[in-house]
């Protein structure tokens, strides 16, 4: 495994420094034992070292215990050493737990040794803010997710991959979506901002990046670091508030070229079907609910008027008498594949490094015509010019493809008839109207005919961040950080007449957008470094940077295209030509000074002024100052603590408190605007103008100030480490956007400077090594844990309200609510429930009587008190929210004779989730119009109390939207891999360093979810779980080989 | 080395420099509001001003509060339960009710904008009196709308930018106030009449003006912001148009049905109208939601699902909403000799359009043949063919044996049902692009033969009973047209009484988008339904005179004292 977490910036003085520390192992040990008699004997052992997963360690130092003779591993982790017979070798490597080995008196020649990665050692070097920092001088709280722990999950991408691996990052599909290419949304500690945005900013080699995760190719990185505190975050004040991720790519490193390749394939399948009724099930709900709806109509059930009264069509009726039941889904689904190849080339000499990759990600979904491909070409170069100039480049560059980002036949498919045949007597697709539903539902497989439905995005981007660093005089060193990332995105959609997107509006549709972006950053630091007095250590770094973000875009759609194969690209031959066309740019220019102070490496301080100007915020509140403070207390080096030095390896106290900012804010919003509509005085047509944003002059910073207290500790020489962290965030000046009472003349909501929030949580990360094996051959066992509690809340909104149930924002309570009805059964046909909802002013008779819907508590009234009426101001309640009472992921992993078995797994717990499924979507209507989901509903007959009664009267049930709330917890296996690491003599023979084959199952189980257990399918996702691409698994093979 | 400083330097002060021009915001986009201290502005707002009234006339959330829960139309298969049964489930949150106060704020606001920016806008004083006229009538239809369904409402007069949390209600009588104002200011200025010539079709103009101003009078009148002239005002300002009606182009058209006639929405009994174009980029989102006119789907019943149907443009979309009560086709519309009206409202025929060739899905003759049925029936052999009658609703009550008899789908009254009834025609519209599309017909608002019924209504309610008789049988005499005796149609003094003159309006302006409010005005509302439309009548209460203030509204006025809902809604 390369060593972790280098920046250019520190890859040279690193390797140099490791360099060092290796040979200054060698001079101790050569002082401390010169005074021992040499050993009589010598035996020649030779071996190799590898990580856990197999790959050789290059550098590694091994030395006699008790003697003078020591050498280091080559490229390939070989190493040979004469020791005495019977003495025990020790080897180390910096950020890996050091093993003792004892030497027998017979030569070896295939020692294999497996170091485990120390996840608290001190002298590793991690990136932060700016620069890089060994981790005994961090001050703030930082998360560091290592190569290896991406690599456990391969995933379609590199947010997918951290999922569950990082104590206070919050990783979940956006709306349940499992598309091919969809992005997960990312939180860190929680949600802070009502109407800015939360999520994090991204950082990649030093540079904001502004594309999307899938345009990052994760086996191009090399560690990830996520910074959660404010004296981590202050550096990049002005958008460090969500927190950041500092994403550092592979960079070329001195030694033989090193060729790579690890690729995968495998096939992915739906989770598990959505719930709806069966022919016989549907044709039921469909008699109760004409019944319903006129009692008086029919005798029952078996009333054959059912047949011949145009309840059910003639396909219906003959469905029903051959007992046919179609399974859309089953007609809809398919099995999905994915597959991955990156081939990557790296090495360099002393002036030189370089790397290179080609990768290939590729995904067909679920669902015919859905898929995502990812080409990259990655390319860096460092070069020393003389003695005292460094500079390097690195380009990123990605061209994605996606299919069918929209297509969604579940839409139709989940409503379609089950009595009736997609098919024709010809076997063909019958693209129309699913016969019996009430000419709203299509045909989902005339959706999924090639070339029906064509949703095509291409995206280029290319990202590509150079330095140049010199060394200006003794300790002072000048760098500059230049960035530019291009990308352009191209989306084509076209609908053919005969789908269900254009029904009821005729004619096949065409879109095409086309978005450019430019985004460049140019950053100027000085950095000064010195010893004083050789306890003093001072390092200042001075900063002025300026990015600027420009974004256009154009879009025109038009209808009736001549041909079908013209699709979406000449809107000459359709009608209804229409364009528009948007431009956004914007600029952030900082300045920031940090003081880092240690004195004795013991006492650690760091200190941060920034200040930023963004031009998205109000004249006279562009500029606002980030202040932070961070202070830090390594106590096990202290000489008092020596005593517990056999426990404790490690133990550092750390403090922060400082203040980060937020403007993730659409520009533009201190002016205002207008929006158009069309109109025509007979053959004169017009476009109008009227306004729907009011300007706000006095848009300012949201802005969020952090404590945190935190304590990383390593025992028994780190077998045991972790940390603990407790943070109390608060956030003031909350950009929030309102909704204004509609006699305001704004229609849409706007956004102001008002109101707080507050955030607080723990975060215990805890790595343990539960056993040692020495050997390839020995069982080892090691376990990450993480475990994290945000809580959030408002506390305070505009104009001092506490409440504002339109924006279902109350003061006290978390961000994200859920305020509604309580229900609280069905109101049965009952005498006494007949009158208690007379008593409340509910109709009880005809056709939109409330006896079998749904009924609700009535909670309040005008005096605090119940009042006898049902009324939205007094009656709805919060009745949960979004936010989980924990999260947690655990990652274990088990190797034994060259096999290694990693198991992730994560747990989000204790929310409550709003599934549009049953509670929003046309699928759980109960009106009999469209197939419904498979539920226990209210009969006359059958007395039960969760689902309301069918209603042809009815075009949703009433509170149906109760019916949506589930507790959202859930435990789920993230992944299950198995691998196996060839062993050396094989190796040889293939003139390989390393050669792992694994299979992995991705979401395999879901080990716990009250949702699912009612049904649902994965209650994993953000916002409202709707009816998207149901959640899947795969099952992939894979190799990764390097020579 | 030195060079590398030198070099280093001059590019570190390059980047510094360029960066105070930065931070400032320069779109290129957008529109801002300051847009509307430009003449371009000023004439968008006013196109703008204008589109909003396609979010009432011909949308669905106007047709649904002023048409069905009345005692004329009942709920069709298809139709909104709650707000039409006045159900409990019709609450403040309900939809449609906040949809009509969000929209007519958002575009009162607008027309706000014009007026408080014309005079700071360098254009010609003609211009800018036609501009303020235009808005000012705009203006007035909003707050008309907004003060017949919510009785008191907020009054903004002026053009709001900043951002505001606090409202309050303003007393009915000032809204009343102002909106007269409005008119009468516009009609000083407005083009007389929609015939002008340069007038282009949907343009305010003094005639439409005068037509409004009359009906605003009349409604006053009937509301507790009473005053004492209004009747008179109502009655003198709808016959100064009347007057003038014949020298501005004007008239009652001979044939009552040519009124609605596809096409013919320009015609001289127009006063104004709500545009619609068959350009679909400006007709609307042209998927029945929004800015579209939809009447044309509203009232079509289900006949594709009967036997030789299927689904056509001509006889459009089954949405069906509502259906008439059997008080209005049997009793409002019971003399069908010399009134012509039913017959020209109503479709009662279908004939088969399902042109397969096997006739899959036409009914086949029983064996044995009914008694009575036609000759030429064959047991087993097909009913009827392609192009004969499928469907027929003869108005009148036939044997059970008559309709097994019978080779097409007979319907007496008795039968009618929330699927198929007789069906409101008067948008039908055969020319929109697709069987499923919205209509591209302009929307008939206002039109001359209601400023007789106004006159004829004030005049009685002012005791004017001559006056009243002259305007109400100008009307009538016209319905008998072609065939009927006009002179039959006349009433005489003792058949005038205030439910005669809604039985009237329920003949001439049936389904024309107003019936709620006539019932409001005239204080029999709740009368009316109770006696007629049989769901309803079970449910509706004294609350239901006024529409509920929307919960958004309540929700959203954080500062300031709560917005007030209407008595009986919270």
């Amino acid at each position: 495994m390369e060593r972790v977490n280098l920046s250019p910036i520190q890859r040279a003085s690193t390797t140099f420094k490791d360099e060092i520390i290796n040979k200054m192992f060698i001079f101790i040990s050569f002082l401390f034992l010169s005074s021992s008699t040499y050993a009589q004997s010598t035996v020649p052992v030779a071996g190799f070292v590898t990580n856990q997963s197999g790959e050789p360690l290059a550098g590694v130092s091994i030395l006699v215990k008790g003697g003078s003779q020591a050498t280091t591993s080559d490229n390939k982790g070989h190493f040979e050493i004469n020791a005495p017979a019977n003495s025990t070798l020790v080897i180390s490597y910096v950020g890996y737990i050091s093993r003792e080995i004892s030497v027998g008196n017979t030569p070896s020649s295939d020692l294999s040794v497996q170091l485990i990665v120390n996840k608290n050692e001190l002298e590793q070097v991690i990136v932060v803010g700016y620069g890089t920092r060994k981790k005994s001088d961090v001050t703030g709280a930082i998360t560091s997710i290592s190569e290896q722990s991406i690599k456990d999950v391969p995933a379609s991408n590199l947010a997918s991959a951290l999922q569950g691996q990082g104590a206070g990052i919050d990783i979940q599909r956006s709306g349940a979506n499992s598309k091919p290419g969809a992005t997960p949304s990312i939180l860190i500690r929680g949600t802070r901002s009502l109407g800015a945005g939360n999520s994090p900013l991204i950082v990649v080699d030093g540079i904001p990046f502004d594309g999307s995760i899938n345009d990052i190719n994760q086996d191009d990185v090399s560690s990830v670091e996520v910074l959660k505190d404010a004296s981590s975050t202050a550096i990049y004040g002005s958008r460090g508030a969500n927190g950041v991720i500092l994403i550092s790519t592979k960079r070329g490193k001195t030694g033989k070229a090193v060729l790579t390749y690890s690729g995968y394939a495998g096939v992915t399948n739906v989770s598990r079907d959505f719930p709806v009724m069966n022919g016989t099930e549907f044709a039921n709900l469909k008699k109760w609910a004409k019944i319903n709806a006129a009692p008086a109509d029919y005798t029952g059930l078996d009333d054959p008027k059912f047949l011949t009264d145009g309840t059910f069509s003639a396909e219906e009726v003959e469905g029903l008498e051959i007992g046919r039941n179609t399974d859309w889904q089953k007609l809809v689904y398919k099995q999905g594949f994915m597959t991955n190849h990156q081939v990557g080339i790296a090495g360099g000499s002393d002036a030189t490094q370089y790397a290179a990759s080609l990768g290939y990600f590729d995904q067909k979904g679920i669902y015919p015509g859905q898929e995502f491909q990812r080409f990259s070409v990655k390319a860096s170069v460092d070069q020393q010019l003389g003695k005292f100039i460094k500079v390097g480049l690195n380009s990123l560059n990605t061209f994605t493809l996606r299919n069918g980002e929209n297509n969604n036949p579940m839409a139709q498919a989940l409503r379609a008839n089950p009595l009736v045949s997609p098919y024709d007597s010809a076997g063909n697709v019958i693209n129309d109207y699913v016969p019996g539903n009430a000419n709203q539902v299509w045909n989902p497989l005339g959706d999924l005919i090639p070339k029906a439905v064509v949703e095509d995005r291409k995206r280029f981007g290319t990202f590509t961040t150079l330095y140049l660093e010199a060394s200006l005089i003794k300790g002072l060193k000048y760098r500059l950080n230049a960035g530019a990332e291009i990308r352009s995105d191209v989306y084509g959609n076209y609908y053919s007449a005969k789908t269900s997107y254009r029904v009821n509006k005729g004619g096949s549709a065409s879109v095409n957008r086309t978005g450019f972006r430019t985004n460049y950053t140019l950053e100027n630091l000085l950095i000064y470094d010195k010893t004083f007095a050789g306890k003093h250590k001072i390092n200042l770094t001075g900063l002025y940077s300026l990015q600027q973000s420009n974004n256009q875009s154009n879009s025109f759609d038009n209808t009736d295209i001549a041909a079908d194969y013209l699709a979406y690209y000449n809107p000459t031959y359709g009608a209804n030509l229409k364009g528009s066309g948007d431009y956004e740019q914007w600029d952030i220019i900082s300045y920031m000074g940090r003081l880092n102070y240690s004195y004795s490496d013991r006492y650690l301080l760091t200190l941060t002024m920034r200040s930023d100007g963004s031009s998205r915020l109000a004249p006279g509140n562009k500029y606002h100052a980030f202040p932070s403070a961070a202070v830090a207390w390594n106590i096990s080096r202290e000489s008092f603590f020596r005593n517990a030095d056999n426990v404790f390896t490690n133990l550092k106290l750390r403090a922060s408190y400082g203040r980060v900012g937020n403007t993730s804010i659409d520009a533009y919003q201190t002016l205002g605007s207008l929006s158009s509509i069309v109109y025509n005085f007979g053959t004169v047509t017009t476009t109008g103008a009227y306004p729907t944003n009011a300007p706000n002059p006095t848009l300012a910073w949201e802005y969020t100030s952090t404590a945190n207290i935190g304590l990383d500790f390593g025992l028994l020489n780190n077998r045991v480490s972790g940390s603990v962290e407790v943070y109390k965030q608060f956030t003031n000046s909350l950009l929030l956007p309102q909704t204004l009472p509609p006699t305001s003349g704004i229609p849409n909501q706007i956004v102001t400077n008002v109101g707080k929030t507050e955030n607080r949580g723990i975060e215990i990360h805890l790595s343990t090594v539960n056993i040692q094996g020495k050997t390839r051959n020995s069982f080892t066992w090691t376990s990450d844990i993480n475990f994290f509690i945000n809580r959030g809340k408002i506390t305070q909104l505009a104009n001092g309200v506490t409440s504002d149930p339109g924006n279902q924002w109350f003061v006290g309570k978390p961000l994200d609510v859920i305020y509604d009805y309580q229900k609280v059964g069905i109101w049965q046909n009952t005498a006494e429930d007949t009158a208690a909802a007379k008593s409340l002013g509910l109709t009880v008779t005809g056709p939109s009587s409330v006896i079998g819907t749904i009924r609700v508590a009535d909670l309040s009234g005008p005096d605090g008190k119940p009042d006898g009426k049902i009324s939205s101001t007094y009656d709805k309640t919060i009745l949960g929210g979004s936010e989980p009472k924990w999260e947690g992921g655990m990652t274990n992993r088990f190797g034994f004779k060259g096999f290694d078995l990693t198991v992730v797994a994560f747990a989000r717990m204790g929310s409550l989730m709003n599934s549009s499924l049953y509670g929003g979507n046309f699928v759980n209507t109960y009106q009999g119009n469209y197939n419904n989901l498979k539920v226990d509903y209210w009969t006359p007959t059958n007395h039960q109390n969760n689902f309301p009664k069918p209603n042809f009267a009815s075009s949703n049930p009433v509170n149906r939207s109760l019916l949506g709330y589930f507790d959202g917890s859930f435990l789920k296996i993230r992944s299950i891999s198995l691998g196996y690491n060839l062993p050396q003599p094989i190796l040889q023979k293939l003139t390989a360093r390393s050669l792992r084959v694994y299979a992995t199952a991705s979401d395999p189980f879901i080990l716990f979810s009250p949702y699912r257990r009612a049904g649902g399918i994965d209650p994993e996702g953000t916002g409202t779980v709707g009816i998207d691409t149901p959640s899947t698994w795969a099952f992939i093979f894979g190799v990764n080989v390097s020579f | 080395m030195k060079k590398i400083f030198v070099l280093l330097s001059t590019a570190f002060i390059m980047v510094l420099a360029g960066c105070n021009k930065k931070l400032i915001e320069d779109p290129k986009s957008i529109l801002v509001p300051d847009f509307f201290k430009t003449s371009q502005g000023l004439e968008s707002g006013l196109d703008a001003a204008y589109a909003g009234m396609r979010s009432f006339w011909g949308n669905q959330n106007l047709f649904t509060v002023t048409v069905i829960g009345t005692d004329g139309f009942m709920r069709g298969v298809d139709g909104n339960s709650d707000i039409n049964l006045y159900s409990s489930n019709y609450t403040p949150s309900q939809g449609t009710i906040s949809s009509i106060w969000k929209d007519a704020y958002t575009f009162i606001n607008t027309c706000n904008g014009i007026v408080d920016n014309v005079p700071n806008v360098d254009i010609p004083q003609a211009r800018k009196d036609q501009i303020l006229a235009e808005a000012k009538f705009l203006r007035a239809n909003y707050y008309f709308i907004l003060v017949q369904f919510y009785g008191d409402v907020t009054l903004n007069k002026n053009f709001q930018t900043a951002p505001t949390t606090s409202a309050t209600r303003d007393k009915m009588a000032d809204v009343y106030d102002f909106i007269i104002q409005d008119l009468k200011d516009a009609i000083a200025v407005l083009p007389a009449s929609p015939k002008t010539s340069g007038v282009l079709p949907g343009k305010a103009n003094a005639a439409a003006a005068k037509h409004v101003l009359a009906k605003v009078y009349l409604t006053r009148a009937g509301s507790s912001a009473k005053q004492a002239d209004d009747y008179v005002n109502a009655y003198n300002t709808a016959t100064d148009l009347i007057n003038s009606s014949a020298s501005i182009g004007l008239n009652l058209l001979p044939d009552f049905a040519k009124i609605f006639a596809e096409g013919n929405e320009a015609n001289n009994e127009v006063l104004w109208t709500v545009q619609h174009t068959s350009d679909i980029a400006f007709n609307g989102p042209n998927n029945s939601g929004g800015a579209d006119n939809v009447l044309n789907h509203m009232w079509v019943p289900q006949y594709e699902k009967r036997p030789g149907m299927i689904r056509s443009i001509e006889y459009g979309r089954p949405y069906i909403r509502c259906i008439p009560t059997l008080w209005l086709v049997d009793t409002a519309f019971k003399e069908r000799v010399n009134d012509t009206r039913y017959n020209k409202t109503f479709q009662t025929v279908w004939y088969a359009n399902n042109p397969d060739p096997d006739e899959k899905g036409y009914p086949k003759w029983p064996s044995p043949l009914p008694p009575g049925a036609p000759a030429g029936a064959v047991a087993g052999e097909v009913q009827f063919h392609l192009g004969d009658t499928a469907i027929y609703m003869p108005g009148y009550d036939v044997s059970d044996a008559q309709i097994k008899a019978a080779p097409y789908l007979l319907i007496p009254p008795r039968k009618y049902s929330n699927t198929l009834s007789p069906t409101m025609f008067k948008y039908f519209d055969t020319k929109r692009a697709d069987l499923n599309s919205p209509s591209v017909r302009p929307v008939i608002v206002y039109r001359l033969a209601e400023t007789y019924l106004i006159a004829a209504e004030a005049a009685f309610m002012s005791g004017k009973i001559t006056e009243a008789l002259q305007y109400v049988n100008a009307v009538r005499e016209r319905a008998a047209f072609p065939t009927g005796d006009a002179q039959a149609m006349d009433v005489t003094a003792s058949d005038l009484s205030i439910d005669f003159f809604l039985d009237e309006r329920a003949r001439e302006l049936c389904g024309e988008n107003m019936r709620w409010w006539d019932l409001v005005r005239t204080g029999k509302l709740l009368e009316r339904v109770r006696l007629h439309n049989k769901e309803a009548a079970p449910n509706i209460q004294e609350k239901h005179i006024l529409r509920p203030i929307p919960q958004s509204q309540i929700d959203n006025t954080t500062t300031g004292t709560p917005y007030p809902q209407n008595p009986g809604w919270d």
